[in-house]
């Protein structure tokens, strides 16, 4: 009466070897995505721009991504973390760096920053920052450059996230960021003090040597946000005695900068 | 073959040619380099038989010759007098050397004619000049010059150099002379005994100089013969063809000019280290620039690169009617030495074109800092032009001198950074002698390090102020100082 092509016990066959190969198939395709992540993961690494700071490249993954926008934020340590990047990429290349007319090239000098591979290029205004940091990128020629995070519009940061992304550089926007700032960051790290190191004895001899800065991780793209980092910025002692002043993190978060 | 022209003490016969005031032949005249405190660089025969030596002062010269004329070296005229007897040669081969003002050789190979005709005419092409000149003709440098020396128009047959310069003395090598007495106190007084010494043992003992000595007492002189450049010029230019409105306009002209340019610099075997550019506008104004190239090319692409560049953003008052292009600095041709540059290293050209966009954008040009020794904070560096064509291999070398012990640590530590700000008055509360509020609304001060007293420039402008280091509540660290009775803020740590 009725023809069937199958009988019931080979469709059950079939589908069975229908099991057998999706479950093949399911298992191919984790093969196929782990080994795309893991190529990922590589060559993410070799994108890397290693601080030079095993705590702070802990939380970020390796270091900073090349060719993104990388937003520093917070009211202290920034610099000194940026001053570490320019010394890095002056060691081997050059770097550039928007003077608003606060920088302090003897203390970059310090920090090993060859300051015959920064080009310091004097920009006040938002607009001529802009710009700017438009020809740097576009040139290709500077690993790192550092510029005042002014109010800029959205269509501007974009592109210059573009310009920076083609030239493999990391632009590194010291100061508050803005919304848009925020959008187009690849990477925040919001710094603040976390202690203040002093030497001496009280009085005229008492030198304040250094300070901690705690760097929190607020966005990073290509790894996991949310890792704080305390990194040591300090003179020499010069053999003195150290003591610490801790400052308390109720008053910091009173200020917003925690 | 070479023709030596000398002219002997060339700057003394040039100052003593341009001397207005009238003197006797016998006068004994003194060179000085400058009028005040100056010191003789040129005695004549006459000076020197009473005594007066280079290197004396003035005062002691002309004690030593009474009644000597005292003439002031004019280095300009010097060098131009000497470009334009350079020329003048010219017109006996075009082969001149003559780097050294006074001695200058001629490359007579191929000319036609005698060496008495070839003498002849380097007489005749300088002879209006006005100065004692002393002709030679030999082989090579040196024998051709210890000919002009010995007499003018003296001529050493090829082959036969060794045996006239024999009964030369060693003072005709020009050798230092401390080397010089230690040759006579040997007994060495003429270059034919010079070069009957074994050559091993000589130059064992007066080193690689004494090879050269050796062999020029043999009447061999291997100094490579250097022809000077001709001055060319290279110059491209568009006039009463039409105006350029615009930018695009003016480009496309440029491209052209530079196209033509280049084509004659690859003609000539040239390249060049600058360009000038001159444009006329249609209300008559000329505007004229010259841009320096970060390295010398011929490369049009670079060139017009650069220009562009420096023209980005540029407005005039009227349209562009006449553009010239011309190539300065011009050089032997040979391209730059990108084989040995580093894969990651930047193209100098590539810095040469942003630094140009730069200024052209901002209206100030891109710069480098330095560090510079001293106590104000705002005096401790200085910026200076980037310079696109540097070393960018690591060195170990010190930046500058403000880096101490402190720099480069590669740990897992930062340098602390200090930001100047704008210098402002600020309110400061005093406790105790030291700092105990600061601002306003006024802000306790938790920690305070100092004061470092700074007191420069007592001879001119005198500064003096008390420097501290503060820590306020709400964790910011600031640089203050009191200068006089008042507080300024000078920077922030970050």
């Amino acid at each position: 009466m009725f023809d069937y092509d199958y009988s019931p016990m080979s469709a059950l066959a079939s589908v069975s070897a229908l099991k057998i190969d999706r479950f093949a198939a399911f298992s191919a395709l984790k093969t196929e995505l782990a080994a795309r992540a893991e190529a990922a993961r590589e060559s993410t690494a070799e994108r890397c721009f290693a601080s030079g700071l095993p705590a702070l490249d802990a939380v970020l993954g390796g270091g900073l991504l090349r060719g993104t926008l990388v937003a520093l934020e917070g009211s202290s340590g920034r610099t000194a973390i940026a001053a570490r990047l320019l010394a890095r990429a002056t060691a081997t290349g050059l770097a550039a760096a928007i003077d608003t007319g606060e920088l302090f090239p003897p203390a970059l000098a310090r920090a090993g920053v060859r300051l015959d591979r920064l080009l310091v290029v004097p920009a006040t205004t938002a607009l001529g920052i802009a710009r700017a940091v438009d020809i740097l990128l576009r040139s290709r020629a500077f690993a790192v450059v550092l510029m005042p995070a002014v109010a800029l519009r959205g269509q501007v940061w974009a592109r210059l996230a573009g310009l920076a992304q083609k030239a493999g550089a990391i632009v590194l926007a010291l100061g508050t960021a803005g919304a848009e700032l925020c959008a187009f960051a690849a990477t925040r790290v919001r710094c603040a003090l976390d202690r203040v190191l002093i030497a001496g004895a009280n009085g005229v001899f008492t030198r304040l040597i250094g300070y901690d800065v705690r760097a929190q991780v607020l966005k990073h793209r290509f790894g996991r946000p949310g890792g704080e980092a305390v990194v040591r910025a300090m003179h020499r002692s010069g053999g003195a005695p150290v003591r610490e002043r801790i400052l308390a993190r109720v008053a910091l978060r009173a200020v917003g900068m925690v | 073959m070479l023709l030596c022209v000398t002219v002997p003490d060339y700057a003394l016969a040039v100052a003593s040619l341009d001397d207005a005031a009238p003197r006797d032949a016998d006068t004994p005249v003194l060179l000085a380099d400058k009028r005040d405190r100056g010191r003789t660089i040129a005695v004549d025969a006459a000076a020197f038989r009473y005594g007066a030596r280079i290197g004396q002062t003035i005062a002691q010269a002309s004690a030593m010759v009474q009644g000597a004329r005292v003439l002031v070296h004019d280095a300009a005229r010097s060098r131009a007098l000497w470009d334009d007897l350079l020329d003048a040669l010219d017109a006996v081969t075009p082969l001149v050397d003559g780097e050294e003002p006074g001695v200058a050789f001629l490359e007579m190979t191929g000319v036609a004619g005698r060496p008495a005709d070839h003498l002849a005419r380097a007489h005749r092409a300088i002879g209006g000049f006005g100065l004692p000149v002393r002709v030679g003709f030999a082989a090579n440098k040196f024998v051709a010059r210890c000919a002009a020396r010995a007499a003018d128009g003296t001529i050493c047959a090829e082959g036969a150099e060794a045996a006239f310069v024999a009964d030369l003395p060693v003072g005709a090598l020009d050798i230092d002379p401390r080397a010089l007495s230690r040759l006579q106190l040997l007994g060495v007084r003429t270059l034919g005994a010079l070069a009957a010494l074994p050559h091993g043992p000589f130059v064992r003992r007066f080193g690689s100089a004494g090879a050269t000595w050796h062999e020029r007492a043999r009447g061999i002189d291997r100094t490579p013969f250097l022809p000077r450049a001709h001055a060319v010029a290279i110059e491209a230019a568009i006039f009463g063809e039409g105006t350029a409105e615009v930018e695009a306009q003016v480009v496309f002209a440029l491209r052209v000019l530079v196209d033509r340019v280049c084509a004659d610099m690859e003609c000539l075997g040239k390249r060049a280290g600058a360009l000038a550019i001159e444009l006329e506008l249609e209300n008559g104004e000329m505007r004229a620039r010259e841009i320096g190239l970060a390295q010398p090319t011929a490369q049009a692409r670079a060139m017009l690169d650069v220009l562009r560049a420096n023209l980005e953003g540029a407005t005039f008052e009227a349209p562009v009617v006449g553009l010239r292009v011309r190539a300065l600095r011009l050089e032997e041709a040979g391209e730059a030495l990108t084989l040995f540059r580093g894969a990651g290293e930047p193209d100098p050209q590539t810095i040469a074109v942003t630094i140009a966009r730069l200024e052209a954008a901002l209206g100030e040009t891109a710069k480098r800092a330095r560090g510079v020794r001293a106590y104000a904070l705002e005096e401790q560096f200085a910026y200076a032009p980037f310079s696109a064509s540097f070393e960018t291999r690591p060195s170990v070398a010190p930046q500058d001198d403000t880096v101490g012990d402190e720099a480069g640590d590669e740990g897992g530590t930062l340098m602390p950074q200090l930001r100047l700000l704008e210098v402002e008055e600020i309110a400061v509360r005093i406790a105790g002698g030291a700092p105990s509020h600061v601002g306003s609304p006024p802000k306790a001060v938790l920690e305070c390090a100092g004061p470092w007293r700074i007191e420069e420039n007592w001879f001119s402008v005198p500064l003096a102020r008390d420097e501290y280091d503060v820590l306020l509540e709400g964790g910011a660290l600031y640089r203050i100082y009191r200068q006089g009775r008042k507080w300024y803020l000078r920077g922030s740590y970050d």
